[in-house]
C-alpha cells in the first residue's frame, strides 16, 4: 500500500483516539467544594438541635437611668470588672446643685431666724419677770401682767416654729442631696461591662431603650439559651446530657449543664441576627451553662447545641407516607 | 487477495472518499447531537453535581425541580439535625434575585446563600480569591460564565464590555454587594450568573420574604444507609428528602417531560442514521456493482464465496472505521474546545463512543450485506459478456 493511501487510515485512528482521551477525560469530575469549616456534629445517638445564644449567667442587664439627662461622666469602660455599688456613669448635676445653694442658704437663714427667736424670748421673758417678781400688786395693772405673759407664751412657740424650720430646711437640703445621689447610676451586681453605649455630652433617655446605655452581666459562668422548635419540644426531657460547639470550629465543644426551662414559649428571635426578625415558628427555650474557661466564647455569639433524648421507637417505613413525598 | 479488495476499494477514489464521508457526516451528527444533548441535560442539575459533598437534600415536599425552590421555616434545619442518622445538616438559600449593573441595567441572576459558618455548597473550583473571602463584609462570589457575560461591567460607547473583577461593586434588589472571588461553577440550564454569598447575607439581599430556607443539605452518618435517613427524615419533618441522585433524576425528568429538548435532538440523531445508513449503503452497493467484473473475475478463478465474503467485509469496515475514526476525531476536537467554556458545550463520554460505533458498524455491515447478495448472486460468466 502506497503512502498516499494510508493517510486517510492514519488520521482516522489519530481522530479515534482523541475521541477516546477527550471521553475519558469527561468521566473526570473536579472535586467536590471542601467546606471551610465542619459543620457541627452531634455527639449523641438521639438528640434535637437547636441554635444557641451565649449570654451572661445574671441575663445581659440593660442598665438603665431613673432620671433622664445629659450624661457628664462615664466612669467604666468595656470590659471592665465592677463590684456591686461601682458608680457607672453620672448625669449633670448642675440644676439639682444649685437648688442645693439655695437650699442650705435656707438653713442658714433658718438658723439665725432660731437665734432671733430665742433673743425675743429671752426679751420676754426679763419683761415679764420684771412685773411678776414685784412685791406690791398694785405697783402693776393685771393688764400689763397678762400682756407679758403671753408675750412670753409667743415667742416661746416662736422659737419652737424656727426650730421646726431650721429641720425642715435641712431635710429639704437631704432630699435635693438624695437627687443628685441618684445622677449616678451605680452597678446593680458585680459583674463585668458588655457594652457601653453612651458618652459624656449624651442625652440619657429614662425609661426601656432599645440600645442599652450600658450592658452588662456576670460571666464567670456563661449561659446558653437554646432555641428548640415547637415541634421538637416534645421530644425535650430536663436533665439529660447537652453539648454545644462553636461556629466555625466544631472541634471546639463543651458539655452544658442543665440550668432552667423558659416555662413561656415565645416566637423564635434569635436565629438570623438581621435586623428585622421574622417571626417564623415559636420555640421552646431552654437554659444551659459552661463554665467561661471551657470556650472562647462571647456573649452573643451563635453556637450549634445538641440534646440527648430517649431513643424513640423507629417507626415502620409503611406507615411513612406523610409530606406527600412519592418518590 | 485482501491487499487486491483494498486496491479495488481504494482505486475508486471518488467512491471510496464519498462512502468514507457519508459515514464521517453520520457518526458527526450521531455522537454531537447526542453529545450536546447530554450536556444540555446534565446542565438541568449541575448544580446539584456542583454541591457534591452532601448526600441528602431536604426540601419542600411541592418542590418540582432543583430551579423551582419552595422556601420552609428557618427552624425546619435544627430539625433535621435532630433526626437520627443526620451527622450533619447545613442550610442553603437559592434563589432569583435582579442584580443592578453600574449602567443601571438588571439582570436576574441566581443567589446562592451557603451556610455562614462552613460554607458547604460552594463552587470547587476558585479561579480568583478564596472561598472563605466570603466571610468579608458584603462579599459575593460570582461564577465566571455571568462574570465574562451576563454581568460583565458595561461598555463604555464603542468599547467592549470588561469582565467582572475581584473588587468591583454590585447592587443585588438596593444592597451593596462587592465581588471577592470568581468561581467556575457548572453552566446552568437557564444560564443565569450564579452569584455565592453566605446565607444570613442572602436573607437580607432577598426581597423580604417570610421563608426563606430553600434546601437544607444533609451528610448521613457514615455505615447508614441513604434510604433509611432520608425515610426517616420525610417521617420526622415532613419535609421532602431525597438523595443527590434522586433530586438529580427528579430535575432531569421534570425538563425532560416539560421541555421537547429530547424530540428535536432525537430527530437530528435518527435522521443522521438513516441518511448515514442510505447514503454509504447505496455508494457501497454501487461501487461492488462497479466492479461486479472483477469479483467475477475472482469467482471464476475459483475464488470460495467465503472468501469473496471476507474481502468485501474487509472493504466495509475499513470505510467504518475510516469514516468514523474521522467524524469522532472532529467532534473530539469541538467537544475539547468548547469543553471548559460557557455557552454551547458538548459531553463526549465513553458510552456515547460506544454507541456510535455500533450504529456505524451497524450502517457498513448493512451496506456490506447488500453488496455480498449481489456478488453471491453473480453467475462467473458475466465477466465474459
Amino acid at each position: 500500500m502506497k503512502l498516499k493511501n494510508r493517510i486517510l487510515p492514519g488520521l482516522a485512528a489519530l481522530g479515534l483516539i482523541v475521541a477516546i482521551i477527550v471521553a475519558v477525560q469527561a468521566e473526570r469530575r473536579p472535586p467536590p467544594a471542601q467546606p471551610v469549616a465542619q459543620p457541627a456534629q452531634a455527639p449523641f445517638k438521639s438528640y434535637i438541635g437547636g441554635a444557641g445564644l451565649v449570654e451572661a449567667s445574671s441575663n445581659n442587664i440593660d442598665i438603665g437611668t431613673g432620671v433622664a439627662g445629659i450624661v457628664q461622666k462615664v466612669l467604666v469602660k468595656v470590659g471592665e470588672h465592677v463590684a456591686i455599688g461601682t458608680p457607672l456613669f453620672q448625669i449633670d448635676d448642675r440644676d439639682f446643685r444649685a437648688a442645693l445653694l439655695v437650699k442650705q442658704a435656707n438653713v442658714v437663714k433658718a438658723r439665725a431666724a432660731v437665734e432671733e427667736a430665742k433673743a425675743t424670748l429671752e426679751d420676754a421673758r426679763s419683761q415679764y419677770a420684771l412685773v411678776s417678781s414685784a412685791g406690791d400688786q398694785r405697783a402693776v395693772s393685771l393688764d400689763d401682767v397678762q400682756k407679758r405673759r403671753n408675750a412670753e407664751l409667743l415667742a416661746k412657740a416662736r422659737l419652737e416654729s424656727a426650730h421646726a424650720a431650721v429641720t425642715a430646711a435641712e431635710a429639704d437640703v437631704k432630699s435635693t442631696q438624695i437627687e443628685i445621689e441618684r445622677l449616678t447610676v451605680r452597678a446593680p451586681i458585680d459583674g463585668e461591662i458588655m457594652q457601653v453605649n453612651i458618652r459624656p455630652g449624651e442625652f440619657a433617655q429614662a425609661g426601656v431603650l432599645t440600645t442599652p446605655l450600658i450592658k452588662m452581666g456576670n460571666l464567670d459562668q456563661l449561659y446558653v439559651r437554646v432555641n428548640i422548635d415547637e415541634n421538637d419540644a416534645w421530644r425535650f426531657k430536663p436533665q439529660t446530657a447537652a453539648a454545644a460547639s462553636l461556629r466555625g470550629n466544631r472541634e471546639l465543644k463543651t458539655p452544658l449543664s442543665f440550668v432552667r426551662v423558659e416555662p413561656y414559649v415565645t416566637p423564635k428571635q434569635s436565629l438570623t441576627g438581621a435586623s428585622t426578625e421574622r417571626v417564623d415558628t415559636r420555640v421552646l427555650q431552654v437554659l444551659y451553662s459552661f463554665p467561661r474557661n471551657a470556650l472562647p466564647a462571647f456573649v452573643g455569639q451563635q453556637m450549634d447545641v445538641f440534646i440527648e433524648t430517649p431513643e424513640i421507637a423507629p417507626v415502620a417505613p409503611a406507615a411513612t407516607q406523610s409530606g406527600g413525598v412519592t418518590r | 487477495m485482501f491487499r487486491i479488495a483494498l486496491k479495488m476499494l481504494l482505486g475508486d477514489r471518488g467512491k471510496y472518499f464519498g462512502i468514507i464521508t457519508g459515514i464521517a457526516l453520520a457518526s458527526l451528527l450521531m455522537i454531537q447531537q447526542p453529545g450536546i444533548l447530554i450536556s444540555i441535560f446534565s446542565r438541568t442539575y449541575s448544580f446539584i453535581s456542583d454541591v457534591a459533598l452532601p448526600d441528602i437534600w431536604v426540601m419542600d415536599p411541592m418542590v418540582k425541580y432543583v430551579d423551582d425552590s419552595q422556601p420552609m421555616l428557618d427552624t425546619e434545619l435544627y430539625r433535621v439535625r435532630g433526626v437520627k442518622g443526620v451527622e450533619w445538616a447545613v442550610p442553603l438559600y437559592k434563589g432569583n434575585q435582579r442584580v443592578r449593573l453600574g449602567d443601571g441595567q438588571l439582570v436576574s441572576s441566581n443567589l446562592i446563600g451557603l451556610d455562614d459558618a462552613t460554607l458547604i455548597g460552594g463552587p470547587a473550583v476558585m479561579l480568583k480569591g478564596r472561598l472563605a473571602d466570603l466571610r468579608l463584609p458584603d462579599a459575593v462570589i460570582v461564577d465566571e460564565a455571568g462574570a465574562t457575560g451576563r454581568l460583565a461591567k458595561p461598555a463604555s460607547p464603542g468599547k467592549k464590555t470588561e469582565p467582572l473583577q475581584v473588587g468591583d461593586i454590585l447592587e443585588i434588589n438596593d444592597k451593596r454587594a462587592r465581588v471577592v472571588g470568581i468561581a467556575r461553577a457548572g453552566a446552568t440550564f437557564q444560564s443565569q450568573p450564579i452569584i455565592y454569598t453566605t446565607y444570613t447575607r442572602a436573607t437580607t439581599y432577598a426581597l423580604s420574604e417570610r421563608k426563606l430556607l430553600s434546601y437544607i443539605l444533609v451528610k448521613a452518618k457514615a455505615g447508614e444507609p441513604l434510604a433509611n435517613v432520608t425515610e426517616r427524615i420525610r417521617h420526622d419533618t415532613g419535609m421532602a428528602a431525597r438523595s443527590a441522585d434522586e433530586f438529580k433524576d427528579m430535575t432531569f425528568l421534570y425538563i425532560l417531560n416539560n421541555t421537547s429538548i429530547l424530540t428535536n435532538f432525537g430527530f437530528v440523531v435518527i435522521v443522521g442514521f438513516i441518511v448515514g445508513a442510505a447514503v454509504t449503503g447505496q455508494i457501497f452497493y454501487n461501487f461492488t456493482l462497479d466492479n461486479l467484473r472483477y469479483f467475477a473475475v475472482f469467482k471464476a478463478m475459483g475464488a470460495t464465496d467465503r472468501m469473496l465474503r471476507r474481502m468485501i467485509l474487509l472493504q466495509a469496515l475499513l470505510v467504518g472505521f475510516v469514516g468514523f475514526g474521522l467524524g469522532a476525531g472532529a467532534t473530539a476536537v469541538f467537544a475539547a474546545i468548547t469543553r471548559e467554556r460557557p455557552g454551547l458545550s458538548m459531553t463526549l463520554n465513553w458510552q456515547l463512543l460506544l454507541g456510535s460505533s455500533i450504529a456505524v458498524a451497524v450502517i457498513v455491515l448493512f451496506a456490506a450485506l447488500i453488496s455480498v447478495r449481489k456478488v453471491l448472486k453473480l453467475e462467473p460468466a458475466v465477466v465474459f459478456k
